[in-house]
């Protein structure tokens, strides 16, 4: 029986082999994961479709492959006694040495055990090794891996992102217009609201905008000659990852109160960090949002729309600046720029325009959001 | 209108409920939402049945032993009819129990079938009214349905499921069994007790230690129950009885009884709460949950039989406590490495950890060894000889890595046995301890001793000492 690489995410259609879940000569059990693949939005897993044994594999770790092309072979039956003891020598020993009160301690510190070095007999995890790894720092990020003199690989993620990036750009004629946004008094106001961050805040603000301007969380469909207004405002939080960019997606934004979607962004960028996103929540975007203002230094760029969505936010550093007020006077502001990129089929210059003078109304004057609260 | 509520709970078998005490206790308004009766599968048709039936089945062949000492009593004989009332009162009164508690928590339970309506919006029926609530939080613990084998009409009244099978009113002449777990086992090992000649068709092999499904076979056999494994049914058909056939490594062969039982598999059903109109990841056809019974929903969460893993109410009740206190903000974890399996049968069967074969294949270099009960004097006494207990450990290191019994008191016995795996024991933390004597316990303590050929009351030692 071939495993073949199937199709795990909305159009996927390739993937890194990350790695082998299993050793030839092993059996496996129906739905026991089998091969970890990396798409250019997730890791996922590619599960057994039956009871069986590992022939053999088809790939390499570090292989792109396309769908449809065959990872492995699987037999059907018991393995032998002989392919058993083949794969006991390279079967992992999964005993980790310690208590169920030690166990405790490292799941409420958050640390993983198979990275805490036992101190107890026979290498047993103790108490005090959890307290005295929490001292210690972080272990030092892994520098990314070098091939040849001075490369860095183009596949995987990379090569997925940089095509996606390319079919955007042909076939979306983009426009992108530039606005500054006074963010003084949301400062003043989120002093309040420490739990609230401004990313959760910009991401309500552009739900209720998307509700006054269903165009841009719209679906061109050139077939049907029509574009399709969604309901659901399933946000897409650009996130910059060691590995590239990754877009987790909150959904059903405008169902949720400014503290849920500040705990969903919070679990769906540390997901997106540590690699483990699901399919589900890194797929279905209807909207995406950039928030390049935390790395520093940008004051302005042209987004790349992330198709088939219609537009795309970027927000940027926010600076103190001079500002001229109303009575002429010269004041301190703390100045944000944003760019918004918009599918030029689908709307107009003056849609965008009073689109983000909406979004800006919101961020001057955060007061105006409770208006249109649920 | 559309009522709040901060926790809801669908489903009051023993995930719900354990879920909807502990998040109560915790602080928390839980409301309970049940359209049968409290206590699920488990109390009313399940766990609870089961082992009245296996319970009076291995009373009812302890007679022999107990008049042999001395104990002067008329000719035993059987009234189903009582053991029905027996059975219906207890189960009352368990029931009673937990809804007291329930009471006493403050939780609010609502009589009705509940239906996922949005991702936070629940509409419960009962009756014919309707009503409309908006949660927080919810737990799915639905529980699963049974699914039997395509093909075997279940109309024949000589054709029954397991649940009915532990509510017969008549002791089955000859009774056919095919099942692929542990209820196959215990409902053919209780009626071969009460007199019934039985055959047990097992789909694959009995899913346990080698050394102890080897004894289980003996056992059986010796209590005229004929096990055949790897089993494929072909055709049944009844006429006043059942006729099967089936296949198996042997060829293929007949067999006729007056009853056929067969035992189902749980698997989940996810129209039933409407939860197939939301967008849930599932695996398998069941709810994918993260170690604290997270769905891919926020808010959403799932315990029991409708998630992943093995259907047992250690696994629901496990799970309902664990989710509720994610809920109220503690970190849990389940963890079914070391879950205990057990077989009610006479003697019973409990193992926890690895067997032999699976150690060694994750890479351990194993020692084991075996301690038959005979050797073991309160058992002897009680003439409770039959079964033995068999550790598997690392050589080298003595880290235990699973313990196997079959044997009388094994099933109490075993709760050492999991904490020790869970303390990640070794030999000595096993034989270190004092055991009360005379008991079975010593029986676990010597089978550790075996380990190194040091057992005291095995005249002929099976394996050479080793290190
Ligand atoms: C014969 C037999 C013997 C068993 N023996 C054992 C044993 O010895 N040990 C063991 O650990 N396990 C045993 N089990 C398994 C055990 O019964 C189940 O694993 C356990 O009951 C699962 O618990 P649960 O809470 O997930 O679901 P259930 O117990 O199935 O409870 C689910 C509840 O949800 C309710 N419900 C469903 N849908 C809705 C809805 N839409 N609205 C409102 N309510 C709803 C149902 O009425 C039910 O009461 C046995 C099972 C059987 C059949």
């Amino acid at each position: 029986m071939e495993v073949k690489l199937h199709d795990i995410g909305e159009g996927m259609t390739e993937a890194t082999i990350n790695a082998f879940l299993v050793g030839v000569g092993e059996q496996v059990r129906a739905d026991q994961p089998l091969v970890e693949v990396q798409t250019d939005k997730m890791t996922a897993e590619i599960p057994a479709p039956a009871n069986g044994i590992i022939k053999g594999f088809n790939v390499k770790e570090g292989d792109t492959i396309r769908v449809g092309e065959t990872v492995l072979i699987m037999g059907s039956g018991k393995a032998s006694t002989a392919a058993k003891r083949a794969s006991s020598a390279t079967a992992q020993k999964t005993r980790i040495m310690a208590s169920p009160f030690t166990r405790k301690l490292a799941r409420e510190a958050g640390i993983p055990l198979e990275k805490v070095r036992g101190s107890g007999p026979a290498g047993r995890i103790m108490d005090e090794d959890i307290h005295s790894h929490l001292q210690v720092e972080p272990p030092p990020q892994e520098t990314p891996v070098r091939t040849e003199a001075d490369s860095i690989p183009f596949r995987g993620r990379r090569k997925q992102i940089a095509s996606k990036m390319v079919r955007s750009v042909r076939t979306i004629p983009h426009c992108t217009h530039f606005e500054e946004i006074d963010v003084t008094e949301l400062l003043a106001w989120k002093r309040d609201v420490p739990d609230v961050s401004m990313g959760a805040f910009f991401i309500k603000a552009l739900s209720i905008c998307l509700k006054e301007f269903p165009i841009f969380n719209g679906r061109l469909d050139e077939e049907q000659e029509c574009v399709h207004l969604q309901h659901a405002h399933h946000i897409g939080v650009a996130v910059d990852t060691e590995e590239g960019l990754i877009v987790p997606v909150i959904r059903h934004v405008e169902e949720k109160t400014l503290k849920d979607i500040q705990k969903e962004l919070k679990a769906l960028t540390n997901k997106a960090l540590n690699q483990t996103l699901t399919v589900k929540e890194a797929s279905g975007g209807t909207f995406t949002v950039s928030n390049v203002g935390p790395l520093g230094g940008s004051i302005g760029a042209t987004p790349i729309i992330n198709e088939p969505e219609v537009a795309l936010i970027s927000f940027h550093k926010t600076k103190k600046r001079p500002m001229v007020n109303e009575s002429d006077e010269i004041v301190i502001r703390s100045m944000m720029n944003v760019s918004m990129s918009f599918d030029h089929r689908v709307a107009d210059g003056g849609t965008a325009v009073r689109f983000t003078n909406r979004l800006r109304d919101f961020i001057e004057k955060p007061g105006i959001l409770l208006m249109e609260m649920i | 209108m559309v009522e709040k509520r901060d926790l809801m709970v669908i489903g009051g078998g023993p995930g719900g409920y354990h879920a909807a005490l502990r998040a109560a206790q915790l602080g928390k308004q839980v409301t309970l939402i049940e359209q049968g009766e409290i206590g699920g599968a488990c109390l009313n048709e399940g766990c609870i049945p089961s082992k009245i039936l296996t319970h009076f089945a291995s009373e009812f062949r302890k007679q022999g032993h107990l008049q042999k000492m001395g104990m002067v009593m008329g000719e035993a004989s059987i009234d189903l009819a009582k053991l029905k009332s027996f059975r219906e009162e207890k189960i009352k009164g368990l029931r009673a129990g937990v809804e007291g508690l329930l009471r006493s928590r403050g939780v609010e339970v609502i009589n009705g079938t509940a239906s996922f309506l949005s991702e936070n919006r629940i509409g419960i029926e009962s009756g014919h009214q309707f009503s409309l609530f908006e949660f927080k939080q919810a737990i799915v613990a639905i529980g699963g349905k049974m699914v039997y084998p395509p093909g075997i009409s279940m109309e024949s009244p000589f054709v029954l499921t397991e649940r009915e099978a532990l509510t017969m009113t008549e002791i089955p002449e000859g009774l056919i069994v095919s099942g692929h777990d542990y209820v196959a086992i215990e409902i053919a090992a209780a009626y071969a007790a009460l007199g019934s000649t039985v055959t047990l068709l097992m789909e694959g092999r009995l899913p346990f230690d080698q050394s102890i499904e080897r004894e289980m076979k003996r056992l059986l056999k010796k209590q005229k129950v004929s096990v055949v494994t790897e089993v494929t049914i072909m055709s049944v058909s009844d006429d006043g009885g059942v006729e099967v056939d089936y296949e198996s490594s042997a060829g293929t062969r007949q067999v006729n009884g007056t009853h056929l039982v067969l035992c189902g598999k749980s698997e989940a059903d996810l129209s039933r709460a409407g939860l197939d109109r939301l967008p849930l990841e599932c695996e398998g056809g069941k709810i994918k949950v993260d170690g604290e019974g997270r769905t891919s929903i926020p808010g959403v969460w799932a315990i029991g039989d409708v998630t992943p893993g093995p259907g047992l109410a250690i696994k629901a009740i496990k799970e309902g406590k664990v989710a509720a206190g994610a809920i109220a903000g503690d970190k849990g974890e389940v963890d079914l490495e070391w879950l205990p399996a057990i077989v009610q049968m006479d003697p019973p069967v409990a193992c926890a950890g690895w067997s032999e074969e699976e150690a060694e294949n994750r890479g351990y270099e194993v020692v084991c060894s075996e301690y038959p009960f005979r050797a073991n004097g309160f058992a002897g006494l009680k003439e409770e000889t039959d079964g033995m207990i068999k550790i598997v450990s690392e050589k080298g290191t003595s880290l235990i890595l699973g313990i196997h019994m079959i044997g009388s008191g094994a099933v109490e016995l075993i709760s050492a046995g999991v904490l020790g795996l869970e303390m990640a024991a070794r030999a000595e933390d096993f034989t270190f301890p004092l055991y009360p004597h005379p008991s079975s316990n010593e029986a676990l303590m010597e089978a550790v001793e075996e380990l190194t050929g040091h057992a005291v009351h095995l005249q002929r030692r099976r394996k050479k000492a080793v290190q």
